[in-house]
């Protein structure tokens, strides 16, 4: 599935859901249903910066492509950096570093994540970018 | 007695929803709201008699320098200092902090000199003075909190000697509430020492009858914008006889008596401290402020907090497996900072959004305690005025539907 395949999925069902209150909920669902985090991972290089809570975000290439795991102490960040890794999971990195999709924009987020939050979410995007870009 | 009622008709701001609900406002600790007295004080000064004070000539000048220097005198009667030359304005509590942290070590200590704080202060009273510390090489240490949150008066005895240069704790804690007593302490600090003695009262000020003569201390500081007033003013009150043989710490305009190419002479107190064009429209927006808490009446705001205390007190105690930052003892303010294990504060802070209540979550700059405690971030309730028991029984019952979601 292409990233901007992936986005439109969780965009479909983060617009069924009408309440701020049921899109968190969807967050924190998705972060009780997530992968376990490996411990010897939660180190600092993997953190994500100008997160309220912490964020720990790590590359895995497979032959061609990246693939991220995730994690954060606070389940709606969980939740999210979740959904944005999988986005970009199982993507080359030319893939990614070219994407130009506005996840904010396009999962109309903006109604519930406050500013700090979005800033977060612009850190876990550029955190990827970055990951990617480093291995072109 | 307090008409909360009647109160909010006074401040726009609660003709908000927060998604589509009433908003429920509890971050009062972190700023308060603003009446509508304030924001026409301020609009007024800009539509009808703005110019930069001190020195005009013309009518305008002289309008807003009356207005501004009335302030000073507004804050002389509000917290009773002996004068109103003893009223510096500043940023807010922060700049106050940097500026008798400069002031009071510029000169005046040497290497070894010791300064003592609590635990429990807000960075504002604990990185300034680190910043001098490292500069003069001088020793900070911090009074113990008991498991009650208050400070432990022994430890503090056992802190005070001969080298102590400096006293400063909180008035009222932006985390626990906790109200030390600071007429106890400040006969502590004089017995024992012969060090500056200052308060910080951000959170006190607001919400409490203050007599800084009857307290006995030698300084004050404390914010416009957490009791109704803008953001960018604040006071720093101080004896006279100290200000008179402090340096200024910042230069420029209005701060001068005379000015040559190679040197200058300082103005009298306040101005000596007050460089550059003050923040006068804020400073009258301030003084309405004070005008709207005064004719509300200062006891009658105190009872109001202690009532919104022991109601918060009650309530909050009742929601299973949750710990709760908050001094127990008599005297307290109605600030709850809490906590639950496995449920991260931010999440909570979140959730609690979406039912339109308004809270702090974080360390609230207060991080050292917080790392004491083994907690990483708390989430926080602090009531004013415009506040009433239905805030905290929405608050409380919010909480709870959050908690259903999260644990």
């Amino acid at each position: 599935m292409s990233i901007e395949s992936k986005v439109q999925k969780y965009k479909r069902i983060l617009d069924v859901l009408p309440t701020p209150q049921e899109k968190y909920q969807y967050l924190i669902e998705q972060a009780r249903t997530s992968k376990e985090f490996p411990e010897e991972l939660r180190q600092d290089v993997f953190k994500v910066p100008g997160c309220q809570s912490q964020v720990w975000l790590v590359p895995e290439k497979k032959d061609d492509y990246l693939n991220f795991i995730c994690d954060s102490d606070a389940l709606i960040a969980r939740g999210l950096v979740n959904m944005i890794t999988d986005i970009y999971s199982g993507e080359t990195p030319e893939t990614i570093k070219d994407s130009e999709i506005d996840l904010m924009e396009e999962f109309d987020l903006g109604i519930i994540l406050s500013p700090a939050r979005r800033n977060g979410a612009f850190n876990m995007l550029k955190k990827i970018k970055d990951y990617a870009e480093g291995l072109l | 007695m307090i008409n909360v009622k009647d109160i909010k008709k006074d401040f726009p701001i609660f003709k908000r929803q927060i998604n589509n609900l009433p908003m429920t406002y509890l971050d009062s600790g972190a700023t308060s709201q603003k009446p509508m007295q304030v924001l026409e004080a301020m609009n007024n000064v800009y539509t009808h008699s703005n110019a930069n004070v001190h020195r005009g000539t013309y009518t305008l000048s002289a309008e807003t320098t009356e207005a501004y220097e009335d302030v000073r005198n507004k804050c002389k009667e509000f917290i009773n200092a002996p004068s109103s030359d003893e009223i510096i304005f500043t940023r807010g509590t922060t700049d106050g902090f940097n500026f008798l942290a400069q002031a009071l070590t510029k000169n005046r200590v040497s290497p070894g000199d010791e300064i003592v704080l609590s635990e429990i202060e807000h960075h504002a009273n604990i990185v300034p003075w680190q910043l001098v510390a490292k500069e003069y090489d001088l020793v900070i240490k911090y009074i113990d909190v008991d498991n009650n949150f208050e400070l432990n008066i022994e430890d503090l005895s056992s802190k005070l000697n001969t080298k102590t240069k400096i006293v400063s704790i909180t008035g009222e804690s932006n985390i626990s509430g906790t109200i030390p007593n600071i007429k106890e302490i400040n006969t502590l600090v004089r017995e024992k020492s012969d060090a500056i003695f200052i308060v910080d009262g951000a959170q006190l000020v607001p919400h409490r009858v203050v007599d800084v003569q009857n307290m006995g201390i030698d300084f004050i500081t404390f914010s416009g914008h957490k009791m109704l007033g803008p953001t960018g003013i604040g006071v720093v009150w101080g004896k006279r006889e100290l200000l008179d043989n402090l340096e200024p710490v910042a230069g420029g305009g209005d701060m001068i008596e005379e000015v040559f190419f190679d040197s200058a002479k300082w103005a009298p107190i306040p101005h000596k401290f007050e460089a550059g064009t003050p923040p006068y429209v804020e400073a009258i927006g301030l003084g309405a402020a004070i005008d709207y808490l005064n004719n509300l009446g200062m006891k009658n705001v105190e009872q109001h907090s202690d009532q919104l205390r022991d109601y918060g007190r009650d309530i909050l105690e009742k929601i299973d497996n949750i710990k709760i930052i908050h001094s127990t003892a008599k005297l307290a303010g109605c600030t709850f900072s809490l906590y639950m294990d496995g449920v991260h504060a931010t999440d909570l802070s979140v959730m609690l959004d979406t039912h339109g209540v308004a809270v702090r979550a974080g360390h609230h700059c207060v991080q050292p305690f917080h790392r004491k405690l083994d907690i990483d971030a708390t989430f926080r309730a602090t009531c004013y005025i415009y506040n009433e028991e239905n805030d905290l029984d929405i608050f409380k019952n919010s909480l709870e539907k959050s908690l259903e979601v999260l644990l």
